[in-house]
């Protein structure tokens, strides 16, 4: 039978978790790239993998791995893409401590969502894992799996609890699973903890910072957060906070275009 | 801020009011106008303002509205409740094509309305209106500014759930420019006598801003020279009170017809801020009042002050007189918010001293009274904190 690893050499294990395994390996004509491979559990599996596969094809953008191949056999799929050289935010998120690099750092995510925000497409997974920073410092947004074209039929059903997401970087709206108020805004919201997680060194709806007894996934319920510690104070990033966090929506950024129009101010 | 004329039966005052400079533009009213009528009308009158579709009721059988190409009574196949995206996508088309070939100031996406709220209300308005005019839009690479038509019932108003709900779905569209907001009125008072719902209209403007959308208040009283502190785009004047105020049953009937329950003839006074029942104009005189401290002096004014007039709701000075002096009171108003403010707030607490020294000689009925003001009041106070 058929498979991508087929024309691939140096196959190395990387991660595996969330329905797939992924791999590095050397491909003859696409040279390093990464395949993740995986069983579809359900229809809609299958569906939410090949809307990742239709949008990253429908991308011309360095802020998103390139496409290469994508197969399906019975139950098992397999994705090959560009291998972005780098490593995840999450190891590397000492180097944005500091209020210009980290809007600086948010000025280019905004930049390189645009592209799909303007295809009504939000990502409604980002997190510090899902953003890979190459050599050069430039971000590379990764895992659109959970991606959802605005105007595309919903895969998520009135079940589980919540949407698809990482509750820990899910806005309200995710996390109560209201559909029809997933936006762009829901990915500010995601922006608004990491900016705010790279600034303070902790999830700013954390009880630690909030100072309550509640938990991270509450408190974003309840739009508790903190965007200052004893030690740590900005006015650009309590601004920030103030259009990122906010549990209504409709109190966040309007555009991506006002939230660009507000980075820029501080960079 | 824009004033608009919202049209409807009596349209000719409006026009005769804008042509001598009264207002920026008109609200187009199809159940008043046939299609032919409005397409006549010179380019410079249609482009100055807009066109409210009025699909408000989808069996609507009203001879002037199904005049218009869009009207769904006219599409070949019937209305079917379980195709709303084919519905929406026919209305898009004839809906849009014809504001763009009249040339409007905006396109407007109409609205359905609805007695009761659906638990899938937003569902529905997105796959019938929304997303057809929007996807329509983008296809013809219309350069018109977009406007969604948003009716707020009394809940959305005053239930804070549902005002977020509200404001979450109009604020999610990138596609649009602004919002014609109309306040249905289920008020039996003629005034707006309730501090929650003043404040959360004020609030449902402040925040449509905040998300930079165009807001323009159709179908309003006296009440949006205090909306104004919220600093809509625009608000609306009209004549008969079925024109400051959205009730259904304008839609349901032909208002052409006649009129049931006839009310009395009123004229608007700025200074305090009230439409005043003719009987107690005539008491006021009779008191010795000073009538022209209270009703500005207009060439109409000076028709129905003068001794053989015969009062009656139906006499056109009495509105003309109120588009001329209605539309000064809101030019006069500070561009700065701040300063806005605090000059309603003065008017009001004029209006309310006016009332107070006026009770001593003549005793006004709720209708025409000053107890709408100390409401009022109290909404400026709670949104001004809530702003700062």
């Amino acid at each position: 039978m058929a498979s991508l690893f087929d024309a691939c050499r140096d196959i190395i294990p990387m991660d595996s978790g969330n329905q797939k395994t992924v791999f590095s390996a050397r491909h003859s004509l696409f040279g390093k790239v990464v395949i993740k491979k995986g069983q579809v559990d359900n229809p809609d599996s299958l569906e939410r993998i090949k809307r990742e596969v239709d949008i990253l094809k429908m991308i011309r953008s360095n802020y998103y791995p390139k496409q290469h191949d994508f197969l399906v056999m019975g139950n098992d799929f397999e994705i090959m893409e560009e291998f972005i050289e780098g490593n995840p935010l999450r190891k590397v998120m000492n180097q944005f401590q500091n209020v210009n690099s980290i809007f600086t750092l948010l000025h280019q995510l905004v930049n390189g969502l645009s592209v799909i925000w303007d295809k009504k497409i939000v990502h409604r997974d980002l997190k510090p894992d899902n953003i890979i920073i190459k050599p050069n410092g430039a971000p590379v947004v990764i895992d659109l799996g959970i991606a959802r074209k605005l105007d595309a039929t919903s895969l998520t059903h009135s079940f589980p609890v919540w949407g698809p997401c990482t509750p820990a970087y899910a806005s309200p709206e995710q996390l109560a699973n209201k559909k029809s108020e997933i936006s762009l805004r829901s990915d500010f919201f995601c922006l608004g903890i990491i900016a705010l997680e790279l600034y303070l060194g902790v999830h700013p709806f954390d009880p630690s910072v909030v100072e309550n007894n509640d938990n991270i996934i509450n408190n974003i319920s309840n739009g508790k957060y903190a965007s200052q510690t004893a030690t740590k104070f900005h006015p650009a990033m309590t601004e920030l906070a103030k259009h990122t966090l906010q549990a209504q929506p409709y109190k966040r950024f309007p555009k991506h275009q006002s939230f660009q129009s507000f980075l820029k101010k501080y960079i | 801020m824009k004033v608009y004329h919202q049209t409807g039966a009596n349209y000719n005052w409006n026009f005769e009011s804008f042509s001598k400079g009264i207002g920026e533009g008109i609200i187009f009213s199809p159940l008043n106008m046939e299609a032919t009528k409005l397409t006549q009308l010179s380019p410079s009158v249609r482009q100055s303002g807009f066109l409210d579709p009025q699909v408000y009721l989808f069996d609507n059988r009203n001879e002037k509205i199904s005049s218009y190409p869009y009207s769904p009574s006219n599409f070949t196949s019937p209305f079917n409740t379980t195709d709303l995206s084919n519905f929406g996508t026919q209305l898009a088309q004839f809906c849009v094509d014809f504001q763009v070939e009249n040339e409007f100031q905006y396109v407007v996406i109409p609205t359905r309305y609805y007695q009761t709220i659906p638990t899938d209300y937003f569902d529905k308005m997105e796959a019938s209106f929304v997303e057809p005019f929007i996807d329509y839009a983008i296809k013809s690479s219309l350069d018109k500014a977009i406007l969604l038509t948003v009716i707020v019932k009394q809940s959305m108003v005053i239930n804070d759930e549902s005002r977020d709900n509200l404001l979450n779905w109009i604020t999610k569209h990138q596609g649009i420019s602004g919002v014609y907001l109309i306040f249905e009125n289920e008020f039996t008072t003629k005034q707006i006598k309730d501090f929650r719902y003043i404040f959360g209209a004020l609030q449902i403007i402040h925040f449509l801003k905040q998300n930079e959308l165009e807001v323009h208040v159709g179908y309003s009283n006296t009440e949006s020279f205090v909306y104004s502190i919220a600093m809509p785009d625009s608000i609306a004047m009209g004549g008969y009170e079925n024109l400051r105020s959205f009730k259904i049953k304008r839609f349901e009937k032909n208002e052409e017809k006649g009129h049931i329950n006839s009310p009395n003839a009123r004229v608007y006074s700025s200074r305090l801020l009230q439409w005043i029942d003719y009987s107690f104009v005539d008491a006021m005189r009779e008191r010795g009042v000073n009538l022209d401290y209270y009703f500005e002096r207009t060439e109409y004014r000076d028709i129905f002050f003068a001794p053989e007039f015969k009062w009656h709701f139906t006499k056109p000075p009495l509105y003309k007189h109120y588009f001329s002096i209605f539309n000064k009171q809101m030019k006069l108003l500070p561009v700065n918010q701040s300063d806005r403010m605090q000059a309603v707030a003065k008017s009001i607490n004029e209006a309310i001293e006016a009332f107070d020294s006026l009770t001593s000689v003549v005793i006004f009925d709720p209708n025409s009274d000053g107890s709408h003001l100390p409401h009022w009041l109290n909404a400026i106070n709670s949104f001004k904190t809530l702003i700062t």
